[in-house]
């Protein structure tokens, strides 16, 4: 690659696949309609025949694929893992995403051509954990855990000689990824177990006098009055007592932009940046992708970092936002 | 949960440009458009999977009547019934018919809508999820809905979206949604 | 003291997850190696670099401590090491002769070929991962905590070679962050955090804002409000293939713990009876078991 910032992009549906694509995604990332992926809600993602067909719609308009397998086979049960991997070869994807040690062995075995990309569930942060995953696997690129700074990923890409892949819009995981049970703590499902995060089906709205409480599970993860809009109660983004306070204890309801940091990653010798999103409509992710493709062929042109962040301020959707972890201050 | 008039709902004028239906004849017609749909693009309802056995019930707050809806396939069935709830139902969506019709056709986020109360839900969430998904993959058109094609499906497609959008935007007060701020 | 047999279960003190002064920990050590009935216990700091230059100088006497105490004791390394200090600490530990545990994939390159403990925060979920490692050199393997025994039966199943251990007392280690909570709730920033999770020797409850037990913040780390105590029938883990109880250090009386664990498994005291007594004791939370059963981590223990 000329070395330019490649645009990585979400896609829940074969629709929205096809839109960001067209919005001017470099590489769209999406998984299998099961518990394969991370990213496993009802009515998401592909069948093996949507996502041959997809690959077949990307690589016409020369964008590539990411298959994202990226949750820990069962045990006892792993066949559906190599399953997935082996359709997604197949289908001719330019990328297998992975995190479980089980899936990265059998696609080095078996799919020794297919690329492999190191998930952020893998949470290697580390030059000796990630030349671990690549002198045992062929891993040629990290997706970059969400704590790390941009001093950090410099030296980081100093010592490694894969790719990183860096979060730059989205939602913000505040807990260190693939190591997080705050989900099946409280509602018995969780992103390492069933690819899901605070499921759909274990989540209510109570109204009572005080106003709503979004529950999970029985546990209240926030409050609102009454006519306040409610938010899904994703459980660390909730509000919670802690010593004689309460509110935010672990995030703020924020959702990360790191437009501002762009030029900054580059400089960091980052190869790729990532939205999140698989579960975000294809209208949210066609003008997402559109303002990042905007901003990074400014980049590309050598525009200051002060106009490229003006160039996706508009994506704030009214919420507040955060450069997350890549200026130091968040921790 | 009640919805004020702020965000979408119809303006008087145009909500006597509707007809005040009966019902009588609206169930069938969607049942029939709906099952057709089924026959000619079944993988729109393979991805709601066990979700598509669940009673939906949609509530316009702005008409006066409401539908519950079995998006079961070719086994589809789509009931016109009154506002008073007294139907037992998996899920309730509420809203403003424009606001309805706005994520059917792709052009408003529903998750955006739904964390705004402009749209209220209740019941099963992960059935609420499982529509909101398989409709945005759908891309559906008035047409699909209504079972046109060729010519007539243009047409009703050009009409009925050209004039939701002129008739949404001027409810919402809000510019076009092409410069980026629906 | 009972010997750990082929079908014996073992008991095996984790690593102390919270920040304890140094005096507390040498005196807490010191009457472990005198008195808890556990064949194996874990030193070293796990959850927060910034803590090791506190504990640092008092690890070597607590070792000697217990070894004398007849004790076999394992180095854990850190679960989430970002440092480069942070990063040659675990390769020097990883050199030593004692048995390690691994808490994340950094020390691998640096302990590949001999015996290593993995430890709950790598992600053991199936048995080719296991496998992978075992070829590594893994020689217990406690999986993540919140796999059923069910779940960890069939994993050991595939693999007679390697012990199995299950984490099977204490507030459950359920995630980490590159952010300290601590440091947070005080409006610090975590590089001047003023150590404020000394104050809480078990971690500081996190309630709901319905006040309902919910979590506990441990700077870095979050873990359950509730306790989570796996006390099933010995017969019944020996068949699973898990060979060792793993019991996390509170506040609360650790070598009754160990007692009440030891009673249990040689059979003196039966699941209800070991129960009770574990809940007469000084617990930060109520006792749950949910994940062992294969369900929510926070589900209340059932009778057994």
């Amino acid at each position: 690659m000329s070395g330019s910032l490649e645009l990585v992009c979400p896609a829940g549906t074969p629709a929205t696949l096809r839109a960001a694509v067209q919005a001017g995604a470099d590489a769209v990332y999406c998984g299998f309609r099961d518990e394969t992926n991370a990213r496993n809600f009802p009515g998401l993602n592909f069948s093996p025949r949507e996502m041959a067909e997809g690959i077949r719609f990307a690589h016409g308009q020369g964008a590539r694929v990411l298959v994202a397998i990226n949750t820990f086979a069962r045990a006892g049960d792993t066949d559906p893992w190599r399953r997935a991997a082996d359709t997604a070869a197949e289908c001719g994807a330019d990328a297998v995403i992975a995190a479980d040690i089980a899936v990265l062995d059998h696609m080095a075995c078996q799919h020794p051509r297919t690329r492999l990309h190191l998930s952020v569930q893998a949470a290697a942060a580390t030059p000796e954990a990630i030349g671990f995953y690549a002198k045992a696997f062929g891993v040629r690129r990290v997706v970059l855990p969400r704590v790390l700074s941009v001093q950090e990923i410099a030296a980081l890409n100093r010592a490694i000689d894969v790719e990183t892949e860096a979060f730059v819009f989205g939602g913000l995981c505040v807990m260190i990824e693939g190591r997080c049970s705050l989900s099946s703590y409280a509602a018995g499902r969780s992103p390492n177990l069933n690819g899901v995060c605070s499921p759909p089906e274990m989540v209510g709205y109570d109204e009572d006098a005080g106003g709503t409480a979004a529950r999970l599970a029985g546990f209240t993860i926030d409050r609102y009055e009454p006519g306040e809009p409610v938010g899904y109660p994703t459980l660390c983004k909730g509000r919670f007592k802690a010593g004689d306070k309460a509110g935010y204890l672990f995030e703020d309801p924020v959702s990360l932009n790191a437009g501002s940091m762009i030029v900054a990653l580059k400089a960091a010798g980052v190869t790729a940046l990532k939205i999140e999103g698989r579960q975000r409509g294809k209208g949210y992710v066609t003008e997402v992708v559109r303002a990042f493709r905007r901003a990074v062929d400014a980049v590309e042109r050598g525009h200051d970092p002060a106009e490229i962040d003006g160039m996706l301020a508009a994506l704030s959707e009214g919420g507040r936002q955060t450069a997350g972890a890549y200026r130091k201050i968040w921790r | 949960m009640v919805t004020g008039n702020e965000g979408g709902s119809l303006p008087v004028f145009a909500q006597r440009l509707l007809p005040p239906f009966a019902g009588l004849p609206l169930g069938p017609l969607l049942t029939q458009s709906l099952r057709s749909l089924a026959r000619r693009r079944p993988g729109l309802f393979e991805r709601l999977g066990e979700h598509g056995t669940a009673r939906y019930l949609i509530d316009p707050t702005d008409l006066p009547f409401a539908f519950c809806v079995v998006p079961d396939g070719t086994a589809s069935r789509v009931r016109v019934t009154g506002k008073g709830g007294a139907e037992p139902c998996d899920v309730v969506i509420r809203g403003p018919i424009l606001m309805l019709l706005g994520i059917l056709d792709g052009t408003l986020d529903g998750d955006a809508l739904f964390f705004h109360r402009t749209i209220s839900v209740s019941g099963r969430t992960e059935a609420v999820v499982a529509l909101r998904n398989a409709i945005e993959d759908a891309e559906l058109r008035p047409s699909d809905l209504l079972g046109l094609r060729g010519t007539l499906a243009r047409f009703a497609d050009a009409g009925i979206l050209g004039g939701l959008s002129a008739v949404r935007h001027l409810a919402a007060g809000a510019p076009a949604r092409e410069d980026g701020r629906a | 003291m009972a010997q750990t047999g082929l079908t014996r279960i073992g008991l095996t003190l984790g690593p102390l997850f919270f920040h304890w002064p140094a005096d507390r920990l040498r005196n807490f050590y010191n009457r472990i190696a005198d008195e808890a009935p556990v064949e194996r216990v874990h030193v070293g700091e796990v959850v927060c670099g910034k803590r090791m230059p506190f504990s640092d100088p008092a690890w070597p006497e607590i070792i000697e401590r217990l070894e004398r105490g007849g004790k076999e004791v394992v180095l854990s390394t850190l679960a989430a090491p970002a440092t480069v200090r942070e990063r040659r600490a675990i390769g020097e530990l990883c050199a030593d002769g004692c048995l390690v545990e691994i808490n994340d994939i950094t020390a691998l390159p640096a302990r590949s070929g001999r015996p290593f403990v993995a430890g709950p925060f790598l992600n053991v979920y199936n048995e080719a991962t296991a496998h992978f490692l075992m070829r590594h050199g893994a020689a217990t393997i406690c999986p993540p905590v919140e796999l059923s025994l069910q779940t960890v039966g069939t994993i050991a199943a595939a693999c007679p070679e390697t012990e199995f251990e299950v984490f099977a007392f204490g507030r459950l280690p359920l995630a980490l962050s590159g952010r300290c909570y601590h440091a947070r709730l005080h409006g610090l920033h975590k590089d001047s955090c003023q150590f404020t999770c000394e104050q809480d020797p078990d971690g500081l409850a996190v309630d709901t804002l319905d006040d309902q037990p919910f979590l506990a913040i441990n700077g870095v780390q979050t873990l359950s409000a509730q306790v989570h105590a796996v006390l099933a029938d010995p017969a019944d883990l020996v068949a699973l293939g898990i060979r060792r109880l793993r019991l996390s250090p509170h506040g609360c009386d650790m070598v009754e713990v160990a007692r009440t664990y030891r009673t249990l498994i040689e059979g003196r005291q039966d699941a209800e009876g070991a129960r009770f007594l574990l809940s007469c004791l000084d617990l930060p939370g109520t006792l749950v078991d949910g994940y062992a059963r294969g369900e929510a981590g926070s589900r209340a223990a059932l009778p057994a």
